[in-house]
Parts: C-alpha cells; structure tokens; sequence
C-alpha cells in the first residue's frame, strides 16, 4: 500500500508540474476580462487582523467589495461550510480553508473549480508540493494557497547552554537532550505528546516520509499505520513511557504556565511558533531560539508542514469570478502579501512572499536575524503528503486513540493507536462508499 | 406523568412563598452548613474576579489568588480588540436573551392561560405534545433547525437565533401553573360581565394577576437562551451577530497558529456574569419556580 | 372552570387563538426539525470512486442501518454506560445537598441565611461553557490552588483530571452549576407549606430534624419528584462541560457521552445521518426513563389521586 501511495503522489506531482508549465507562456490579461461585474462578497477567515489586508483589496477595486466574516478557527469554518453546503444556501463566497480540509470540501461538493477564472501564471508563484494541494493532482483548481506552515524547533536557549546542550541535529539527540533537561529537573520537559494536535503529529509523520492518504487510479489508499509513522509513534511512545516527555496536550492553561515558568524548555512547532510564544509567555522574550526540526537522517533533510491555508471560492458563490480574482489578489499580489505577512502574521505561500515579505525576524525573535532565512530553508524540504477526504475522521480518531495511549504512557499503546487510526479510516471510507484500494 | 402534572394548583403555593422564614433561635451547624455551600460555589466566582485582575504574564505565573493589577489594562485591552467587538457580542446577548426571553413569556403565557382556564377538545393532547418539548436536547435539534432555516434562507441573520428561542415548552408548563394558581375563576366572569372581550380579560386582568410567575418565566428562558451555546455557534457565521458565549469561545479556540486569548477571555467572562447577576439579585423575590405546585396538596 | 366557559360564539375560538402563536412556533421549530432528524435517520450518503468532482456523492435511502450502526457502536455502548455511572453520582448528590440547603434555609436557623442562599444561587447566572472553562482552571495541577495548597501540606498534587477523577471533574461542575436552582424551587415548594403543620408537631415536641423529614419532605415530595426528573433530564444532555474541558486533557474522548457522539457525527464527521439516528434513540430513552420514573414514583406518591 505504501508503494501505491507513493506512486499516487508522483503522478499528481508531475500532474501538476506539466499543468504549470504547459500554461507558463500565457500573459494575464484572461484574469481581467473574466471577473468582470460589480459584486458584493463576504470572506470567512480567522487569520488575525485580515479585516485590514482586504481594506487594501476594497480601496483599489471599489466594484468588488470584499466583507470579511472571522471565524473561530479552521475547525468550526469547516464545519459550518460543509452543514451550508448540504443546506444549499449560507456559504460565503470566499473561504480559508486548511489543506488538509481541501479533500473533505472538494468531496462534499463544497468548493468551486476556479481553473477557468485563474491566470495560470498563479500556478507558478507556489512551490509544486504546495500548489499539489490545491488542485488535488488533477486540471482543476480549488484554491489558492494562502500560507504554509514549515515545522522547526524552538528552544530555550539560556537552559540548553547551562546544561552544556546544543540544538538537537536528529531524533537521537533529541531524545538525549530531553532526558539531561528533566534529569536536571524532574519539573522540566523538553517537550510534550500531544494527542489535541492531529495536524501535529500527521506534520511530523509527513517528516518521516508518511503519506498517510494516496490516489490510486480511481480508488483511495489509507497508509496511517505505515513504517514512516510507526517510526515516529515509537520514537514518541518511547520518550512518553520514559517519562522525559510530558504526555498532557498542549495550549492547555497548565501547558501555557509551563512555557513561562520554563518548565517547558522546548517545542517542537512550526514558523508561526512566535506568536503564540509572544502572546502566552512574553516575559521570556530574548531566551528562545528557533533551529530546524531534529532530523531522522541528518543527511537527508526533512520537514513536514503543521497548518498552513488556502483561499477558497465557494460552489454557492454567485460571484466565482470575481472571487477567485479576490483569491488570487490576496496570495500573489506583492503588497497584498507583505500585508499577510507583516498585518495578518501568517508566513506566506507564495514563493517570493517567503523572501521579499519577511526581510526582518518576528519580534519575538530579534536575537535570531536570521529567522526567516532558515525557515525558508527548511520549507523547500518539505516532504510531499497527500490528504484525503476524511481526513477529519483519521484527526478525530487521533484525539481519541492517542489521547488513551498518551494517558497509558506505554509505547506499545501509541502503535495500537495508530492501528486504530487505520482501521476507522479505511472504515469510514468504505462505508461511505468510496473505493479503497487494499 | 400527565395527572401528576395537570392538577389545579392551589393558590396558597403562590401566596406564600414570599413569606419570609420565621426567625428562630441559630445553631452554628445550620450556619456552617449553609456557609461551606456559599463558599464552594463562590470559589470560582472569586477565582475570575482574582483572574481578571492578572496580565497575561501573571496569570500563569503567581499565585492562583494573588491579584494582579491590570484589571483596567484588561479591560481596556477587551474594548479595544477588533474595535469593540465584546460589547457588540453584550448588546447581542442582550437582545437575544432578553428580547427571546419577553417573547417566550408572552407566548407562554397566552398558551398556559388558555390551557389552564378553558377546557375545549384536544386541550390534554395539545399540552401533552408541548410537554414532551421538554425532554429534546438542543443539540438534537440545533442541526435540522439549521437545515430548515437555511431553506428560507434565515441562516446567519438576528432571526436565527432568536426565533428558535421563543418557544420554551417548559416556559408553557409554568405559565400553566401560575394561570390556574393566580387567577380565579371568579374574577375572570366579573371581567366577562363587564363585556370585556378574551383578549381585553387578557392583557388588563389576567397579565397583572400572573405578573411573579411570569418574571420567574423571563428569569428562567433567559438563562435558557444564555447558557445555550449551539445553536447560536451553528446558525451565525459572521461574529457581529454572535452572543457572548460564542465570542468567548471564539477567543479561547482559535486554532493552533493562534495563541488562546486567556486573560480577554477571563476578563470577559467575568463582564459577562455580571449583568446577569445584578439581574438575578434585584429579581430574587420573584424567583419561585414552584416545579411541583401542580402537585402540591394543601 | 367548564360552566363559565359554555357560551357560544368568538369564546369557544378563544383558547385555540391564544394557543396559536405556541402552537406555530412548536411546529416550526421543534415538531418539523424532529420530524427532519428522524428523516435523516433513515437517509445516508453514498459517494462513488474517488469521491471528487460533482455528483460523486449522493443521498440514498439506508432503511435502519444508521440505526443498527450507531446500538451496535461500542463507543456509543461505553459512553451510556459512562452517563449512567455519571447520573448516579451527580444526581443524588445534587438533590440531597439541595434539599438539605433548603431545609436549613427554611428553618430560619442559620445566621447570613440570604447571602448563603444568593451565593449557592449565583453559578446559575454562569452559562456552563464559562463555569467549565473556570474549573479547568481550578483543575490543571500547574495553575490551580489545590494542587498549591497540596504542596504546602507536602501532600501529592492530585491530578484532578486522570482518568481516575475525570468523571467526578465534570460532575463537579454541574453540581456546581445545579444545586442552586434546585434549592430555590425546593425553598420556595417549603415555604408554601403552612406555618401551622410544623408548629403542630413542635408542640408535640418533635425536633427540627423530625418536622424536616417527617413533616416537610412528604409535603414536597411532588417538587422532589419533579426537580429530580428535570435534574435527570438535564444529566442525560450532558454536553457542554466535557466538551469544554476536553481540549485540557487526554481522558475525555469526542465520543464521551452520547450527545458528544451526535455533535461529532454531525460535525466533525459530517455525518448527520448517524448523529440523526443517534439523537432519535437518546430522545426516545429519555423519554421512557423520566416516563417510566415519574410512573413508578406517582403510583406512591399520587397514589389517592390516581
């Protein structure tokens, strides 16, 4: 299953590759022409502060009017999204959507192709992995992707230096540095499981070389339970039965307490990490460091995504045109992604966004100049990882299988999870009547 | 259940309860008792008000109890955020829990008057069908009542919410109770010998003579409509419609990339509790939800 | 009552006029969704191939397997189990701490009698997604006082929400959140009782605990009945509180209790078909349980009146 699964990807990927090349010679005058028409449209979002970035969009495009709805988060829109769809009337017109979420939308009948209103020289502005994502390996194109989320690790570094450690290379040194920091003090952790964060954790399989869903001509492949994921469930499993690792979720009020009083040294996290460090633990500003992930093969450097979003046009849009204009405004135009970058906070898709938008380090992080180089860096290793239409049901059993095997803090627990997790999703998929490839 | 609850109740249930208790020698065990009881459910009351005092720092950072000083500052912050919107969410609580909540008495009271002082055919099946009202969770409901909605296209609008709050079957139960407990027979043929029309009868006697019973009924589909968190989260996509309890949670869960927004979210329940307390305090002598007067024997 | 109403004419259309604005609201915006849930009980949806793409999936007729599926679910078997382990605890509890507060209170015997009972009262006022976000708080061994208070006796922290404790966490709070209510509608059912009953057996020269239990309580038991039934009612819809402190700890699965199966069926795994059976087969229990009790129990109660 795994080979089908990786075989699946590549063909998408190259689905992908001869999509943005065959179309690269085209100028961007279709763009125009097709979203023509005054409308009115509304936007649901829970990126911060994007009621400021569509004000931009507004002033220059006065017959497009953009109203912003936010949102309690990527969850919660979804969920309203979809219960809209099937109601046939209540969806926005433009909507953030996760990537991981993409499958499930598109599946649902949720969101609209918008191939025909986009320029194809949007295709260009994403990295291929990236763009993948949004039009699911086929021709058609179901969002624009708004940003990513590489993964790095944020340390505490006035510990680590009393302790005589360095920034973990591997897992291994990972796991060592984690057991000298709560050997120093039983109180202090390098880090946490935690069984709250699906996204999370599928980031860190995504590392390892998981792909947890594939496509397979016209059938689905399920490989959660693969070597990839093992690995890192094992690993995991391991540090928790130990006892070097916390086994309670994070962003709880105790896991927020922790990052204050520097009882958690360590998070493994992704390139938004500042903000929530800024907002739940000021105080410690100037102790922290970023560095990239621990690696599995220090040769072979890898990283998974954790978050990261794309701007969708609905299918109840009666404005797709000119929505999907909006979309591709908002991710590709230079000053509308400074805006994301520097109003809204969220680290960009766009290629050259990654550079020309993030010349200085978060504030947080003044002591690390050069912040956004290393994660861009990192993000072009960003292993590929296909979603699929229930990802919300693999995420869902996450919770509960690990959030069980995490309270056990017994290794073999974590891969019985992980068995789990396969087993409902494959499940699920049958049940609902799509094909599944064994 | 139906003859336990279709009993005339007596007026004395009524006429009484606002006696005060006679006063009688204390024993200190009444007084502990009582006293542990207030202590316990004022814990975590103290413990927010403690809470909202803290800046972010502090709050995971010194002593549970200890106060901070930047109530203000939190205050200040909560006013400030997407400019202002916590008090639009406290005017929309406001008009939904109050305005559902007037409504709901309104409409109970017109049902629990017909069904307490007329007899007509198919009075014991149309009370029946409403009781059974009471026993249906909101989050059964709140999808289908989305699905339907969403068909007249109400879905995200003030109507949303409010129209689903007005019916409150055990609001009807209640109204029931108080109509053939505050208002006799008697007084009603006066009003009909007068030449007083149904509806006359009702606005000028029968609402005045039901007036504790129906602040009890405001009091209780108010809190009803506060606490219920679903169906306001389903049926509102845009946050200038939301509640507060929508917008709290909205601040408390904003997805991994976006730190949880604890010492607004603290401050903000505590703004929020305390309308509705001041509100329970100044009513408190109306508050006699007599469940069983139906029942009671004199 | 009848023999003032016998008139003819506009009077006899009275009592359904004023029933009407009830009567449409009833069916707009509970009958008719209970009539569309229980439609979406008997429907599923059926995707074919990838599931990609317009008409890949769509609505069939799937008779009474969602019903099947959902009895059948151990998850849902376990999270019966858990409420009715969860009902038993909270509820006697919360009635008998009730009616004791309420007798004290109706004694007149204890000094600060008002303040005590508007304290015990106020957790009313806090919508429950609020009192279960301030007993995290009180939960969570980094932030709360007890496990503060612990460390300075040199005791353990206790972890109030392993999954030794979790159950009795969540019915915490909504003791917390219910005893007040109780206590007023059984304080004010005791004040309704004439003053003369109890004086009576004083004069005999019972004590206050024997005019509590043996004067009173018989008196209120109809009110005992119902604020047990609706206490019952509510703990069967337990919902918002694990579903609040879920995010803080491992031991509260999205399928805990059987209302948090039908909001993650239907939202998080849109599948309102399943969560549509699942609400139909709660709402049926419920109604036989608080029907078979109040059956059970109005035979004795009511006896003479039945």
């Amino acid at each position: 299953m795994g080979i089908m699964g990786r075989r699946g990807i590549a063909a998408m990927v190259v689905a992908a590759a001869l999509l943005a090349t065959g179309c690269s010679g085209q100028d961007d005058s279709g763009q125009q022409q097709q979203a023509a028409g005054p409308a009115s449209l509304t936007f649901w979002t829970w990126a911060p502060n994007m009621d400021k970035v569509v004000a931009l969009w507004n002033q220059q495009n006065p017959d497009i009017k953009v109203t912003v709805n936010k949102q309690d988060g990527g969850d919660p829109a979804v969920t309203k999204l979809l219960t809209a769809t099937k109601a046939g009337s209540g969806a926005p017109d433009v909507m953030q959507a996760e990537y991981q979420k993409i499958p499930t939308l598109v599946a649902a009948d949720a969101l609209a192709d918008i191939s025909k209103n986009l320029d194809p020289s949007v295709a260009k502005a994403f990295p291929e992995a990236v763009w993948n994502s949004v039009s699911l390996g086929s021709d058609a194109v179901y969002a624009v992707p708004q940003d990513t989320g590489p993964m790095v690790f944020y340390y505490r570094e006035d510990v680590f230096k009393s302790l005589g450690l360095q920034a973990p290379k591997t897992w291994a040194d990972y796991a060592a540095a984690a057991r000298k920091v709560h050997q120093s003090d039983p109180k202090k952790y390098l880090g946490t499981f935690s069984a709250a964060d699906a996204g999370w954790f599928s980031g860190l399989a995504q590392q390892a070389g998981a792909s947890w869903w594939g496509v397979n001509g016209q059938s689905w492949s399920v490989d959660i339970d693969s070597d990839a994921t093992r690995k890192v469930a094992d690993f995991w499993g391991g540090l928790v039965e130990e006892g070097v690792i916390g086994n309670k979720p994070m962003y709880t009020p105790a896991w927020n307490a922790g990052l204050n009083n520097g009882t958690q040294v360590g998070w493994v996290s992704a390139v938004w990490g500042p903000g929530v460090l800024e907002a739940n633990a000021a105080k410690t500003v100037g102790k922290w460091k970023m560095a990239p992930l621990p690696q599995w093969d220090a040769a072979k450097e890898a990283t998974g995504n954790w978050g990261g979003s794309a701007t969708a046009v609905t299918s109840q849009s009666k404005h797709q045109a000119q929505a999907a204009k909006f979309s591709a405004w908002l991710n590709t135009d230079p000053e509308a992604v400074k805006a994301l970058a520097q109003i809204s906070g969220v680290y960009p898709a766009a290629t050259a966004g990654q550079t020309e938008a993030l010349t200085s380090p978060p504030k947080f992080f003044a002591n690390q100049p050069d912040f956004y180089q290393t994660v861009a860096k990192a993000a072009t290793t960003v292993a590929p990882f296909t979603y699929g239409p229930n990802v919300n049901v693999a995420y869902n059993t996450y919770n509960d299988a690990f959030g069980k095997a995490a309270d056990a803090k017994k290794k073999s627990a974590f891969l019985t999870a992980l068995t789990t997790m396969q087993a409902s999703t494959v499940k699920d998929l049958t049940d609902s009547g799509f094909t599944v490839a064994k | 259940m139906t003859e336990v609850l279709t009993q005339p109740a007596p007026p004395v249930a009524l006429l009484r309860a606002t006696n005060p208790p006679k006063r009688r020698q204390t024993s200190p065990l009444a007084t502990i008792v009582l006293l542990a009881g207030a202590l316990y459910c004022l814990l975590p009351v103290v413990w927010v008000l403690v809470a909202s005092t803290k800046s972010g720092g502090e709050l995971f950072s010194t002593f549970t109890f200890a106060p901070g000083t930047s109530l203000a500052d939190n205050v200040g912050d909560l006013t400030a955020y997407r400019g202002g919107l916590f008090w639009r969410w406290m005017l929309n609580t406001v008009l939904y829990a109050g305005g559902g909540a007037a409504l709901s008495v309104i409409v109970s009271a017109m049902a629990g008057f017909a069904l307490a002082k007329y007899s007509f055919p198919g009075k014991s099946a149309i009370f029946n069908m409403l009781l059974a009202g009471v026993l249906v969770p909101g989050v059964i409901l709140a999808i289908p009542q989305y699905l339907l909605l969403a068909q007249v296209g109400l879905t995200n609008t003030y109507w949303s919410v409010l129209l689903p709050s007005i019916i409150s079957p055990y609001g009807i139960y209640l109204a029931r109770i108080y109509a053939a407990a505050a208002v006799p027979d008697e007084v009603i043929e006066a009003a009909r010998t007068d030449g007083a029309g149904a509806a006359r009868t009702f606005v000028d006697v029968v609402l005045p003579m039901m007036r504790p019973g129906l602040v009890t009924i405001f009091l209780f589909q108010f809190v009803a409509i506060w606490n219920n968190f679903l169906l306001p989260y389903i049926m509102l996509g845009n946050d200038h419609l939301f509640p507060l309890t929508v917008g709290l949670n909205g601040l408390l869960n904003q997805g991994a990339a976006q730190p949880a927004l604890y010492t607004l979210v603290i401050t903000g329940s505590l703004l929020s509790i305390l309308p509705l307390t001041a509100l329970f305090l100044s009513l408190q002598r109306y508050w006699q939800t007599d469940l069983g007067a139906g029942a009671v024997k004199a | 009552m009848t023999a003032t109403h016998r008139r003819r004419g506009p009077r006899k259309l009275a009592p359904y006029v004023f029933l009407t604005p009830a009567i449409l609201l009833f069916a707009g915006f509970m009958a008719a969704p209970i009539g569309y849930a229980v439609y979406l009980s008997f429907r599923a949806t059926k995707v074919t191939g990838l599931g990609l793409g317009k008409g890949a999936r769509r609505e069939v007729w799937a008779g009474l397997a969602n019903y099947r599926r959902s009895l059948a679910d151990p998850e849902f078997v376990h999270s019966v189990g858990r409420v009715g382990l969860y009902g038993l605890l909270l509820v006697p509890v919360m009635m008998g701490l009730a009616l004791l507060f309420a007798l004290v209170l109706d004694s007149g015997r204890a000094r600060g009698g008002a303040f005590s009972r508007t304290s015990i009262f106020l957790p009313y006022a806090v919508p429950a997604v609020i009192a279960s976000l301030l007993w995290g708080f009180l939960y969570l061994p980094d932030v709360s006082p007890f496990a503060y208070l612990a460390g300075q006796l040199g005791l353990p922290s206790p972890e109030l929400m392993s999954s030794r404790y979790i159950l009795f966490a969540v019915a915490n709070i909504a003791l917390w959140g219910g005893v007040g209510f109780n206590m007023i509608v059984l304080y004010t059912s005791l004040r309704a009782i004439p003053s003369e009953l109890s004086e009576a057996a004083r004069l005999d020269g019972a004590t206050e605990r024997q005019i509590a239990l043996r004067v009173k309580v018989p008196i209120i038991a109809p009110s005992l009945i119902m604020t047990f039934v609706f206490s019952l009612i509510a703990t069967l819809q337990v919902f918002a509180e694990p579903t609040t402190l879920r995010p803080l700890t491992n031991n509260i699965s999205t399928t805990w209790t059987p209302l948090m199966k039908v909001y993650r069926d239907a939202f998080t795994r849109d599948d309102v078909y399943s969560a549509a059976a699942t609400s139909v087969v709660i709402a049926l229990a419920t109604l036989v349980l608080s029907f078979g009790f109040l059956r059970l129990v109005g035979r004795r109660a009511f006896g003479q009146e039945a």
